[in-house]
Formats: structure tokens, sequence, C-alpha cells
């Protein structure tokens, strides 16, 4: 009861960046409210990675190892944790708001007797209770959100906390993962990989993304140079996505994913509301578009007025020099 | 398929005033379109079930008008108390006399975002679901799911009965014909009260959080434009 458990999402054998920010939030609170912070990880490689959460501060990491959980699939994730959060019995669970986790929360608060407070961008524990502040409105509008209720989860959108580490000692606790398939339901068939992107959007330093403005091939030539040039993700609008340019998993805002680079480039965005819900905490936004009305310059740090297909190749060949 | 799509009535965000205007929840459009185009070309129904005010009917309409079969309304008059926990708890309620293959909801709400009601659902009717699908098949007993994941695409199957979460990037949903809004009004629509159920979370205030300034805007020739923009990048942001 009195613990947070910060569940850690791995990718290519790597614990995402966005749980290192939750599981460092998770330490700071922890420490404010006296509360011990333990961490769990769900992954044929889980024993390799435990070290990592305890530079970050965890005390003890439950480790499930078992290769069902290298690709995502909710029914055999939802018992694993279910199982960990019964032995670890926390206050609160922490987790970044990542499509597997939010696949899985609802139907895991559920199973736990939980509350939950989705993709929150702030967040508070004590014994009494859990506070968070989360975006609404498609972010124009932030909710003051409070749960009472002895478990919480709470998950956490990308890019709300710096990932630091912390001085702890820690423990290693192996989990066995007993799962009847036959209850499973649900196979799955395959995964369809639609990126070849080395940096992960979400975690990414830099992010250059194309909107409608871009409008074919040798637009998506010139964004490709420039994301090649500063070693960015790509990243895109709905509209864009629409048109079969940019794989829907590039997409940023509402539907898509939550980005917070230090450097966004928004290259032929107009800005709609449910664009920039998932780009506004960026630090530096840099917007190339021809209506010197739209309304991403708003938003925008640096604003260029102009044809993208005029500015990307002045731009491309300032930064090469620049940069290589 | 026997569908049902769970559907919410939401504020339109996209209005720049608050002008109280409201539509159906743009996700919940998809799964709407979504099941009746798996459905195309059967007798199979597309059922609707909304929670929301009287006041909703009109939303109702605007889906049954799409061509889906029948409607029950919730009716609860104010959605304020109520979080994903207790509207997941009055749909197990209804789905305890009602059976479907499927029940389709829309991946969030527009307004709260929370995207947490369907898997609740889900679970608290014992069937295995898919989340955030942005395509969806019948296939003999199974509904063959898209869902957009982290890093790509993953195509589950599920056994029916099972329950889907819906993107907007599944489709555009259709524009109701007249005759489908003509046949929409003549269409009975069930009331129903709620099951009585608890909140686990309370929103205590809402508020405009502090919005980014705009910065500069600089009008002119390619090379002008991108002179300024780097030398800013580098002198001012630091972040070159
Ligand atoms: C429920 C819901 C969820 C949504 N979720 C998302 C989401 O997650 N992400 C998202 O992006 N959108 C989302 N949308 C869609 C959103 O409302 C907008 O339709 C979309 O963001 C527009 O994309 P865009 O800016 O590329 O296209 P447009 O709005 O068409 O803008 C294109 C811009 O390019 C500029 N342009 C054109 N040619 C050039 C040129 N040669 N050089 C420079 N500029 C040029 C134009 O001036 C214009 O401003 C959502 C909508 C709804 C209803």
């Amino acid at each position: 009861m009195n613990s947070i458990l910060v569940y850690l999402s791995v990718h290519d054998a790597r614990i995402k960046r966005s749980s290192l920010e939750a599981l460092s939030r998770a330490r700071e609170v922890g420490k404010a409210s006296g509360m011990a912070v333990e961490a769990a990880i769900l992954h044929s490689a889980a024993a390799e990675m435990a070290s990592v959460a305890h530079a970050h501060g965890a005390s003890k990491v439950f480790c499930m190892a078992n290769p069902i959980f290298d690709s995502h699939l909710n029914a055999p994730l939802i018992a694993g944790l279910s199982k960990v959060i019964k032995m670890s019995s926390p206050r609160a669970v922490v987790m970044a708001s990542t499509e597997g986790v939010k696949d899985v929360l609802g139907a895991l608060a559920i199973r736990t007797d939980a509350a939950v407070l989705p993709d929150v961008a702030s967040f508070y524990v004590t014994s009494d209770e859990v506070t968070c502040e989360r975006p609404v409105m498609a972010a124009k509008l932030l909710a003051s959100t409070t749960s009472t209720h002895p478990l919480v989860f709470i998950s956490v959108r990308s890019g709300s906390y710096e990932v630091s580490e912390g001085e702890t000692v820690g423990t290693v606790e192996e989990v066995a993962f007993d799962f009847d398939e036959a209850t499973l339901g649900a196979t799955l068939r395959e995964i369809v990989q639609t990126t070849g992107d080395t940096v992960d959007l979400s975690e990414a330093n830099v992010v250059v993304a194309a909107g409608r403005g871009v409008r074919d091939e040798s637009g998506k030539a010139l964004v490709d140079e420039l994301a090649s040039i500063t070693g960015a993700a790509i990243g895109a609008s709905r509209a864009v996505v629409e048109t079969g340019l940019f794989p829907a998993t590039a997409q940023i805002g509402q539907t898509g994913k939550v980005v917070s680079p230090e450097l966004y480039f928004a290259v032929g965005i107009s800005g709609a509301i449910q664009h920039v819900a998932g780009m506004n905490n960026s630090r530096v936004i840099v917007a190339i578009n021809k209506d010197a009305d739209a309304p991403i310059f708003d938003v925008a740090t640096y604003g260029l007025v102009g044809d993208c297909f005029k500015i990307l190749p002045v731009l491309n060949a300032e930064l090469r020099k620049i940069i290589s | 398929m026997k569908f049902c799509v769970c559907i919410k009535q939401v504020p339109d965000v996209q209005a720049s005033v608050q002008t109280g205007r409201m539509v159906l929840n743009a996700y919940d459009a998809s799964a709407v379109e979504e099941a009746l185009v798996v459905n195309e070309g059967t007798d199979d129904v597309v059922d609707l079930v909304l929670i929301g005010p009287s006041s909703a009917t009109e939303t109702i309409r605007k889906a049954l008008a799409m061509g889906a079969s029948n409607a029950t309304h919730i009716v609860v008059e104010s959605l304020g108390g109520l979080d994903s926990h207790a509207i997941a708890h009055i749909l197990a309620d209804h789905f305890a006399s009602h059976e479907y293959d499927a029940i389709l909801t829309g991946k969030q709400s527009q307004d709260s975002d929370s995207g947490l009601a369907g898997s609740m659902l889900a679970e608290l009717l014992g069937i295995p679901f898919a989340t955030n699908a942005v395509g969806l098949k019948a296939e003999g007993e199974d509904l063959v799911v898209t869902r957009q994941g982290d890093s790509g695409q993953e195509i589950v199957a599920l056994k029916t009965p099972c329950l889907v979460t819906c993107s907007n990037d599944m489709n555009n949903p259709r524009i109701p014909s007249l005759k489908g809004i003509m046949g929409a009004k003549r269409k009975q629509i069930p009331n129903k009260e709620a099951a009585s159920v608890s909140a686990l979370t309370d929103v205590s205030k809402s508020f405009s959080p502090p919005g980014r300034e705009a910065g500069v805007k600089w009008e002119g020739e390619a090379e002008e434009l991108v002179s300024q923009l780097v030398s800013k990048l580098q002198n001012e942001a630091g972040v070159l």
C-alpha cells in the first residue's frame, strides 16, 4: 500500500525513454511522500534491464521473463501485470502512455479494482489521494483530476518529465508467468512494420513533421533529407497520412502520438487544434507555411512564410554545411 | 456479424469559440461506418447504444441516418460526474441482456480523451478485445482487427463475441442520405434508465493552460528566411 510501482515498457530490448521519465518522476514523488518505488519489466530479457531500473530509482524490480511479451498482445500482458500488481500491492501504478499501455490500461484496472488517471501531463501521489492534471478537449483545457481509491493507475504523456538518475541499491524478484493460452481469445497474426525509422518518434530530440502542403514524393524527399541532416524522426499530420505519403505510425496529434522534442519542424501543416494537441510542448517550433494566417504560426517560435518547395532546398543545403 | 456500436455526443472541439454545438464523437462515427461496411450485403444488424441527456437524441438520429438498425438511449441528464469506470458499468449492465457478436466503440471521446470505457467494458463482459483499430474484417467466427501499435500495425484475430475500439483513421464516415435521414426520423428510440454506478475519479476544475506565445514570423525570399532562421536556431534557441 505504501509504494509506487512503475511498469517499464520495452522496445527493441531497451526500456523506453518515456518509461524512464515516468520512473524518474515516481522516484521524486516517492521521496517526497515517503513511498518506496518498485518497477516491473515484462520481457524475455527483463533481467538484463533491471540495472537500468535500479539506476533510475527502483528499489525492487519484478522481472517476468517470457517471450510472449516481446510482441504486444493485450491478454498476456494484462495477466502478467495483474500478478505483479498483486505481489507489489502498491498505492499507485505509474506507466508511460504508449499505445501498448493504452491497450491494457482499462481492462487491467477492472481486473485489479483500480481507478485510472489516463494520459496525464503531471501527477502527485500521497497515501490519501492521487492528483493529476490532464489535457482534455484536444488539449484546449487542463483538468485537475483526483482519486482517493486505494489503488490508482497513472499513465504519463511522453515528455512530461525529464529522465534523471537516483542512487538506488536494488533487488530483483523473478516472477514466473503462468498463463493459460486457452483463455487467450485472441491471436496475433502479424506485425506490419510501417516505419523503418531508426529514431523513435515519441522519444526523438528533433522531429520533422510534414503536412498536406508537402503534397507529393518530391516534397517527401525534401522532408526526408531535412530529417536525415538533423537526425530527426519523421512525423506527419492526419491529412498527409490520409494521402498515403506517410505511414499512420508517424501521425502526431489527438488521434496520433504526443511528442515534445527540443526542435519541431512543421512543414506545410496548418496547425489544426487536433494536431497542435500532440506537439505544443515542443521546446522550439519552426513552422514553414505559405499561408501567413495559418494557425500554426500562433504556436511557432520561428515562422517562415513561404513555399516549402522553395525553402527546404535552401534550408537543407545551409544545415548540411553547419552540421557536417 | 451482429454489431452494437456505443456512441457518445460530445462538444465540437473544433469550434474556435465555445459554441455549445454538440456532435457525434468522430471516433464513434468511424465505428458505425466500419460496422455498416462489414455488414454490407447481409441482413445483420448494426445497433446503437448511447448514454447521455435527452437532447442527445439528435446524435442518435444522425447515426441511425447513416444506416444503423435500432438504438437504445440510456438517459443520463448530466455526464459530469461519470468517469470511464462508471460508463463501462452502465454499458455492461445494458449488454447483460443484449447479445452481439461484436461491440464497437470509439477509441476515445474527443472531449475527455480517456480511451478507457471500451476496454473496461470488455473486461467486465469477459470478452477479448483490441483497441485503436484501423481495419476490421469478418472471417468466419473471428473478427480480424488491424490496430495501430507503437511502431507498426498489429493484426489480431479475435474470437467472437469480442469488442473493438476504433480510430478515425479507419475510414471516412458516410454523409447520411436524405432517405437515411427520413428513415431515422421515423424510428422509435426506446429510453432506459442507467444502472446506479459510482465514479472512482473526480474532476475538481478545468482551466486553460498557459498558452504558448507566438514567436517571430518572417516573409521574404527563401535565402533570407533560411539565414534568419539558422542564425536564431544557433544563437538564440541553441539547438544547432
Ligand atoms: C477527432 C479528430 C482527431 C484528429 N486527430 C488528428 C491528429 O492526431 N493529427 C493531425 O494532424 N490531425 C488530426 N485531425 C485532423 C485535423 O483536424 C486537420 O484536418 C489536420 O491536422 C490537417 O492536416 P494538415 O495541416 O496537413 O492539412 P491542411 O489543414 O490542409 O493544411 C495544409 C497546410 O499546408 C500549407 N501549404 C500548402 N502548400 C504549401 C507549400 N507549397 N508550402 C508551404 N505550405 C503549404 C497550407 O497553407 C495549409 O496551411 C483530427 C481531426 C479530428 C476530427
